[in-house]
Parts: structure tokens; C-alpha cells; sequence
């Protein structure tokens, strides 16, 4: 039996040739994600250090220029308070609907299954659905949501939802917070239904109500759950594009215009394609920062506990 | 049907050495078993045999090849897992001949294979079923099946009476004991529960910590424990350890410990034997009713037909049984001093620094017992 | 479903509330089987005098709503093979194999799941028109896989690593290779979230908009979501009983993926969303 052999010298093939193939599975994803999105996003910093003419992409350096500009000039911080407004009111709106249906469908509801199912379709239609469908609904003149406030004497006149403000940000803020808060309701269930039935009857048994159950098991419990679910939905909220050039366009005169309207519109509707990067990289430096403040009140709050 | 060697195999997980150094020898057609608490590395030893993990360092070989670089698929091994991981989505009989149709076994000679191994094992009215349709016992045994009906060179087994009852465990350990006596294959077998081991290993391989402690015949381990760790493991009730000093001089050994006082000859003990050391006592090897010592009974357990006793001596514990039906047992009361009498050919000496025993076995396994059947 | 302690109270509150939010689907749907003469009525009816389906026949026969569908259809076809056979792959390589950088890639596929389109539309547009693919399917597919692929990959590699590592090892002992293994196991085993991580892709494809709307323009190449709101803009009167039969016939994938994933859907969905 040989017992010096190349093994000993600590050569271990096999591992080796487990590690290879694993790399070598993950290569065409990683190929891919490094095509499409890594080098497309080197490519926009480049961008926004440029001046481009979108229809014939000519392109002159210009530095640091549109920064400068942008960060000067009130279109581009007046769209990212457009879209703080529109990100905080939905996502309050989200959450809370989001909690309240969720615990609705904790119950011992009849035709459970059908309800939880279909509380879902608004997630999972399309955005170009939903807007023609509320845009339908919006309508001024013959649109259900009018004539139903009429009827019951709740406005004397036609409401103009979409051409005029503050109408045109809640009717935006009403229909994502419609089409989005299944999300919450699918993940806060999902908790829900984990939480151990011992902790509620605990908690009756020390004399507590229903609210004081509400806020001394179940909340404590979704803490979690509703950390991520709450940093999902800013970030996604928050770049959401669809809905708001669907629904208004941006309009009234740029009163619902959010950044990532701001980019497009400078890309393809100014032909700035610079300009559109660089708006485009200070979202993201405010989404990063946002996160970064989020992540970094969170890790306190869980050292907090930890130490207690 | 091969030999099983580990030529100085050493794992290390990370920053964590599991095992630093193993040397084993299994014979061809043995039945060893790895035996030791949780985390003492067997399980490891065991995937390392089977190619799941790979040594950080060191040679495996099966029947003379090596091994420790071959994936599970090229050597000729089988396993029976603690969970027996059938796979659920295929039949009883899929799930067996599954090893044939990787081996590129020609399909005709499926049938007779696994009518054969279905006939072994009381298999023949479940093969059509799916796994989650089958008990616990009857899942384990398509798992023997799997792994049976290719005829490997060894046999691999990690824990897998584990989950099953304490009737049904009794049962499967007599079914592979009558297994590997007809058919002979090389088995290794992890567990932690010493019973199994005891009874059905031709030898044992205890470990802990990632050392083997020992390697030997049941018998062996049970009368000539390597070292305290090993005497400790082995034996139901445990035995009996108590740390004590020992002397030494023109006559013999004298050991004070707990309460006792214990003259033994020159011959009993190594002669470099250490001055702190910690005694053991079997609890057969421990008589109640007359002797020289004497004890303050603690706790008296009945099981039936024995009743298991604790006694305080000198601030140590000893624990003995006595019979149900001496007379010396109904009399028996917690609080009540007892004299009681221990066979010194049976003492166990440890070094308590090392662990080691000290003891000197020129008489063979064999004498020992038969001393205790003569008392 | 149980038949007794039924909370009656909760059961109407629920049902009132998932009814509301139905209802501007319901709406739709009435209002796409109304005779244009019912639609512009005071006081507004709830439910149709007389049904008709004149608006699904113009849409099929009068605009080019066809091509639109047939193109949202391929696209999402072709967009869900490759991400499902990149993403299936990498999902088994990232639950299953050690390599150095791992952790960092899973962390990476985490943070591109985050990536703002708007960020990428511009430079990824430029690349489609250097690769002379603009105005085509394929530069859809492509762009899609932003968004599909990091979200397919977080699924299915929780899918993966939910399966007990047992059953690979007892493949392998059996004498599997590795890939072998994966054929025989893992797949087997992963089944309902692969067709659920399937489903979810085609529905992100074919809901798709704003890459639609920067990459494609002509109506021989564009897609549902960009050709119907095209025919909002481009038409002098909007005609709303059309436009809400297409918003119906385009939500028909919507209701197989329903059918089909009543089971799978809280589990893969919730998975997926939350662990995100």
C-alpha cells in the first residue's frame, strides 16, 4: 500500500473538480447579469461625465458639468420631493393595508383559500392594465368613481383626479398602493401563520385583549418580516416608473414628475442622454443612502436587543 | 468484499480540526463499528470512507486502491443513511435498482436482482409503493435493499436504527447481524449507542474528540478499557470513577480512594504507574452484603428483575446492581450503611493526568471473565 | 376547510374589503361586454342591458392587438426558457457547490435585484443599437433578464437548498456524478418551484413596460404592454370599451397562472419576496 503518494502532499482533486463545476454552472448566469446589468452601469457613470445627443449619439466629454447642473437646478430636487412624497404616502398606505388584510386573513374566513387568491390579482396584473382600468375609472366625465360621489352628494361637480393637484398624486398614491400592498399582505401572512398559537393564549391568559395581544405578540413577532418588506417596497416604490408616466405622465406640468419620469424625459423627450445618466446615478446615490440609513437603524435596534 | 485502511487522515473544517490524525485497519468481511458521543467525529470518518467529504490530508484505501480521490460513484461502496434518504419520487422498486441503472447494470438482469433482494427483505408486497406511503422500518429496509443489492466492496451505515423504536431497533439488530453473517460484506457502522456496538461488531473503533480511543473486540473494550474515557463510554450502568492516590512499595500498590483502601500486587500495575490516579469499578464487580468496605446507601432503583443501587463512600459515588431475588434486597433502604466487597483482579486503574490504564493484562479476556463467573 | 367555528364577522369585513379590490377588475371586464351606447349613460348602470362581444371582434379584426399578443408571446416564451435554464443551473450551483466568492455572488445577485431599470434603460438602449439590435424581440429578451434573472436565480436557489443534502449524497453513492445527481434529484424535487419560478417569470416578462417602450417602435415588433398604450395615445377619441377588452384579453395568462398556482404561490412567492 503506498503511503507517500501526491494526497498527502495535500492535493485534493476531487474537491477541486466539485469547486470547477459549480463555477462552471453559475458562469452563464454571472455572464449574463455581468453583461447586462454590470457593464450597462459602468456604461451610465460614464454617461453621466458626458453630453450626448440621443438621435445621433454624438457625445462630448463634459466632466463633472451635469452634475453641477443637476444638483444647481431645482427640476431635479423638486422631482426627488415628488417622489419622497409619493414613495412615504403609499408605502404608510401599503403597510397598514398591507398588516390589516393580513391579519383579516389569519381568520378563520369562509372560502379562505379563494379570498387569499384573489387578493393577489392586483400584484400580478400588468401596470398598463391597472392604469387603463383606473384611468377608466378616474374619468371625468364617465368614470364610476365620479358618478358615485355624485349620487351620493359627496362633490357637487365632476372631480378632476388626474389633470389637477393635489387630485393627481393621490389618485397615484390610491392606485399603487391598490395594485402593491398584496406583497405585504403575502409576506406578513406568511409570518402570521407561523406565530405559535401558545404565545395568544399566554397572553389571554395575563389578561390581555385583543389590541393589547395585537401590539404585544403579533407586532413584536412581524418585526422582521416587516423590515424587509418595508426596505423592498422603498426601493421599489421609490424607482417605480410605470405607474406614474402611465397614469399622468408626470403632469400636471411636472407636479407628479418623480426621478425616474425626470430621467426618461430628459433622455428621450430632451434627447439629453447625459444629462438623463447623471440624473440617474443622484437616484441612486439618494436610494444607496437610503438604504445605508435604513440597514444601519436597523443593526442598532437589533444591538440594542441583543445587549438588553 | 475488501479491507478498509486510514493512513494518518487528518479533516480540518475551516479553522476547526475535527479529526488531527487517524490510523485504522479494517480486515476484510469485519463488521467495526464507530462508536462515540456526538461530535466525536465518526459520522466524518464514515463520509470521508464514502467520498462525501475529503480528507485535508492523509490516504484511504479500499481493498488496496486508493481511494481519497475518487468521487462515491467509483468506489464500489454502499450507504445507508440515518434518514435513509429514499427517493421519494420514485417507487420501492426504482429506488432500488436506481444503483443498476447508474452502474449501467443491462436491464435484463434487473428483475432477478431485485426479486432476490425483495425476497431477503420482506420487500416483495411493497415495491409498487412510494416511499412516504412506508413505515419507518419498512423505509429502512428498502434503504438495506439499495444498498444490498449491488454487492459492494464495503458497506457503510450511519446511524440507521436511530430513528426507530426501541422494539423495532431490536429487531433490525438482529436482521443485520444474520445479514452480514450470510453475506459476509466488509461493514462499517456509525453510532453513539453502545448496545448496538457491543452487540453486533466484530470490533469497535471509539471516538472522541476526533482521536480514536481504541480499537478492539467488544470483549476487549469492556474488560480492558484503553482509558478512562473508553470505561466511561462502555457499560450500562456506567462504571464507577473515582480519583484517588496511590503508593507504592515493596509489596504492591496501595490506592486510597473515596473511601477505600485497595492493596493490589506487583503484577497487577505497570511499573511506572502514577501516584494520582482514578479508580474504576464495574458495578458487577461490586457485591453487596459482606466485605471489608462499607457504603451509605443513596438511591435504590428497581427495574425487575434487578434493582440498580447508588451508594456514598468516603464522598465518592458507586453504583452496583444486586439481584431481585437475594434476600439482601428487600432489606435495602436509602440512608442505610451496607458492607460491600470488591473483586480486585477487576480493579481498573487510570492515570488521571493522562487517562491511561495502568493496568497490567498478562492474563487474557477469556481468564478474567471466567473469575467472575467462579466468584 | 373546516365547516364549524367559521368567524362570521371577520368572513364578511374580508369578503366586502377583497370584493372592493376586485371590483375595477369586475368593472372592466362589464365594461368591455357593453354596447358602446351603454357606456355613456347617466346615471351609470352596474351590470349590462345587453352583452356583446362586438368590442373583442374589432379589437382582433381592427387592430393590430394580434401581433401584439403573438409578440408578447414569444417574447415571454423565449425570455423565460433562457432565464429558467441560466437561473436553474446557477440556482444548484449557488445551494449546493463550495467555491471561493460564493457568498459574494449571492450577496451580488441580491443587490442587481434591486437595480433601478431607469439606470440601465440608456446605456443597455446604446448597446442594443451598437449590436444592431434595435427595434427587435431579441433586444427585449435581453433587457428583460435585468429583472428576470437575479429574481429567478434568489428562488430557485432557496428551492434548492430547502431539498436534504442526504439525497444528493445518496445519488452519488449509488453512483451518480454530480449532474447526474442534479437530473435525477434535484430536479425531481424541485419541480413545483421550478414551474412556480416559471410562471413568475413569463408574468414579469409579459407584464413588462418600460423596456418595451424604450427599445421597441413599430408595431410589428411591439408587445402587448407597449402596443396597447399606444392605441390609447395614437387614437383621437379613446375608445375605453376597446381599450378595456384588450386590458382584458391581456390579463388571460394572469388567470392560467392562477389556476395553476393556487398551491405554490403563497409558499414560492413569500419565499422568495420576503428572504429577498
Amino acid at each position: 500500500m503506498a503511503t507517500a503518494s501526491l494526497s498527502s502532499m495535500g492535493v485534493r482533486s476531487l474537491e477541486s473538480a466539485y469547486s470547477r463545476l459549480g463555477i462552471l454552472l453559475i458562469a452563464p448566469a454571472m455572464l449574463l447579469l455581468i453583461a447586462t446589468i454590470v457593464y450597462p452601469l459602468l456604461y451610465a457613470l460614464w454617461l453621466s461625465l458626458n453630453s450626448v445627443y440621443t438621435p445621433t449619439q454624438q457625445s462630448s466629454f463634459v466632466g463633472l458639468a451635469n452634475y453641477r447642473d443637476m444638483l444647481g437646478s431645482p427640476t431635479f430636487w423638486f422631482s426627488l420631493w415628488v417622489t419622497i412624497v409619493w414613495t412615504t404616502s403609499t408605502l404608510i398606505l401599503q403597510i397598514l393595508c398591507g398588516v390589516g388584510m393580513a391579519l383579516l386573513l389569519n381568520e378563520k374566513i369562509l372560502f379562505r383559500s379563494a379570498a387569499r387568491s384573489l387578493v393577489l390579482f392586483p400584484y400580478f396584473v400588468s401596470t398598463v392594465v391597472a392604469v387603463l382600468v383606473w384611468r377608466w375609472l378616474f374619468n371625468d366625465l364617465y368614470g364610476l368613481l365620479n358618478q358615485v360621489l355624485l349620487e351620493l352628494h359627496l362633490v357637487d361637480a365632476p372631480v378632476n383626479w388626474l389633470g389637477q393637484m393635489p387630485n393627481a398624486m393621490i389618485s397615484i398614491v390610491l392606485v399603487g398602493t391598490w395594485k402593491y400592498f398584496p406583497f405585504v399582505v403575502i409576506a406578513v401572512l406568511a409570518r402570521l401563520q407561523t406565530i405559535p398559537l401558545s404565545l395568544y393564549e399566554a397572553a389571554r391568559m395575563d389578561g390581555a385583549g385583543p389590541v393589547g395581544r395585537f401590539f404585544d405578540v403579533t407586532l413584536p413577532q412581524l418585526r422582521e418580516v416587516l423590515g424587509v418588506v418595508i426596505l423592498l417596497r422603498i426601493i421599489w416604490d421609490f424607482k417605480e416608473f410605470d405607474l406614474l408616466y402611465l397614469m399622468t405622465g408626470g403632469g400636471p406640468v411636472n407636479q407628479t414628475r418623480s426621478v425616474p419620469l425626470l430621467v426618461y424625459q430628459q433622455a428621450f423627450g430632451l434627447n439629453q442622454m447625459g444629462t438623463a445618466s447623471t440624473s440617474a446615478v443622484g437616484m441612486m446615490v439618494v436610494m444607496g443612502l437610503l438604504m445605508a440609513a435604513y440597514l444601519y437603524r436597523s443593526q442598532r435596534t437589533r444591538s440594542q436587543d441583543a445587549s438588553r | 468484499m475488501a479491507a478498509v485502511s486510514f493512513r494518518n487522515v487528518r479533516k480540518v473544517f475551516g479553522e476547526t480540526v475535527s479529526i488531527p490524525s487517524l490510523d485504522l485497519d479494517i480486515r476484510d468481511g469485519e463488521f467495526v463499528c464507530l462508536l462515540g458521543p456526538s461530535g466525536c467525529g465518526k459520522t466524518t470518518t464514515l463520509r470521508m470512507l464514502a467520498g462525501l467529504e475529503q480528507p485535508t490530508s492523509g490516504a484511504i484505501h479500499i481493498g488496496g486502491q486508493q481511494v481519497h480521490e475518487l468521487p462515491p460513484a467509483k468506489r464500489d461502496i454502499a450507504m445507508v443513511f440515518q434518514s435513509y434518504a429514499l427517493y421519494p419520487h420514485l417507487t420501492v422498486a426504482e429506488n432500488i435498482v436506481y444503483p443498476l441503472k447508474k452502474r449501467g447494470v443491462p436491464k435484463g438482469e434487473w428483475p432477478a436482482m431485485l426479486a432476490s433482494i425483495a425476497q431477503l427483505l420482506q420487500l416483495e408486497p411493497l415495491l409498487a409503493r412510494k416511499p412516504k406511503q412506508l413505515s419507518g422500518g419498512q423505509q429502512q429496509r428498502v434503504a438495506l435493499g439499495r444498498a444490498l443489492i449491488r454487492k459492494p466492496k464495503v458497506f457503510l451505515l450511519d446511524e440507521p436504527l436511530s430513528n426507530l423504536d426501541a422494539k423495532l431497533r431490536a429487531h433490525m439488530r438482529a436482521e443485520l447481524i444474520e445479514l452480514h453473517r450470510r453475506i459476509g460484506t466488509t461493514t462499517v457502522y456509525v453510532t453513539h449507542d453502545q448496545l448496538e456496538a457491543m452487540t453486533m461488531s466484530t470490533r469497535i473503533a471509539v471516538m472522541n474528540g476526533g482521536v480514536l480511543q481504541q480499537f478492539g473486540t467488544p470483549d476487549e473494550i469492556y474488560y480492558r478499557p484503553a482509558n478512562q474515557f473508553v470505561a466511561g463510554f462502555i457499560g450500562t450502568p456506567a462504571m464507577s470513577l473515582i480519583d484517588g492516590d496511590m503508593q507504592r512499595d515493596d509489596h504492591g500498590f496501595s490506592v486510597r480512594a473515596g473511601g477505600l483502601l485497595l492493596r493490589l500486587p506487583n503484577s497487577a500495575l505497570c511499573g511506572d504507574a502514577a501516584r494520582e490516579v482514578a479508580i474504576g469499578l464495574r458495578p458487577e464487580d461490586i457485591v453487596l452484603g459482606r466485605g471489608a468496605h462499607s457504603a451509605r446507601i443513596k438511591v435504590v432503583e428497581p427495574t425487575g428483575h434487578e434493582s440498580i443501587v447508588l451508594m456514598e463512600c468516603g464522598g465518592a459515588t458507586l453504583c452496583t446492581r444486586i439481584a431481585s431475588d437475594v434476600p439482601l434486597a428487600a432489606e435495602l433502604r436509602a440512608g442505610q450503611d451496607v458492607p460491600f466487597d470488591v473483586t480486585l483482579a477487576r480493579v481498573h486503574v487510570f492515570c488521571r493526568q493522562s487517562g491511561l490504564r495502568q493496568n497490567r493484562d498478562d492474563v487474557n479476556v477469556t481468564a478474567i471473565k471466567r473469575t467472575r463467573d467462579a466468584a | 376547510m373546516r365547516a364549524d367555528k367559521f368567524n362570521p364577522l371577520a368572513s364578511l369585513v374580508t369578503w366586502v374589503i377583497v370584493i372592493l379590490m376586485v371590483f375595477p377588475l369586475i368593472w372592466m371586464v362589464l365594461t368591455s361586454i357593453k354596447p358602446q351606447s351603454e357606456l355613456f349613460v347617466f346615471p351609470i348602470k352596474l351590470l349590462p342591458e345587453h352583452v356583446t362581444f362586438e368590442h373583442y371582434r374589432r379589437l382582433l379584426e381592427d387592430t393590430p392587438f394580434l401581433s401584439y399578443f403573438w409578440n408578447s408571446v414569444m417574447l415571454s416564451v423565449a425570455t423565460t426558457v433562457v432565464v429558467m435554464a441560466v437561473a436553474t443551473l446557477g440556482g444548484y450551483s449557488l445551494a449546493r457547490f463550495r467555491y471561493r466568492g460564493r457568498e459574494t455572488i449571492a450577496v451580488a445577485v441580491l443587490c442587481t435585484y434591486l437595480m433601478p431599470s431607469v439606470v440601465l434603460i440608456i446605456p443597455l438602449y446604446l448597446m442594443m443599437v451598437k449590436l444592431g439590435l434595435e427595434n427587435t424581440l431579441t433586444s427585449l429578451v435581453i433587457s428583460y433578464t435585468t429583472f428576470a434573472l437575479p429574481y429567478a436565480l434568489w428562488l430557485l436557489r432557496s428551492f434548492m437548498a430547502g431539498i436534504p443534502e442526504d439525497l444528493e449524497a445518496a445519488a452519488l453513492v449509488d453512483g451518480a456524478g454530480r449532474l447526474g445527481a442534479f437530473r435525477d434529484v434535484i430536479l425531481p424535487q424541485a419541480l413545483p418551484g421550478i414551474i412556480s419560478t416559471a410562471l413568475f417569470t413569463f408574468i414579469l416578462a409579459w407584464n413588462e413596460y418600460l423596456y418595451a417602450l424604450v427599445m421597441v417602435n413599430t408595431d410589428e415588433t411591439r408587445p402587448l404592454t407597449t402596443g396597447v398604450m399606444n392605441m390609447l395615445v395614437s387614437s383621437f377619441n379613446i375608445e375605453w370599451s376597446l381599450l378595456m377588452a384588450a386590458s382584458v384579453m391581456m390579463s388571460v395568462p394572469l388567470l392560467f397562472f392562477f389556476a395553476f398556482m393556487q398551491r405554490y404561490l403563497t409558499s414560492g412567492f413569500g419565499a422568495g419576496g420576503v428572504k429577498g
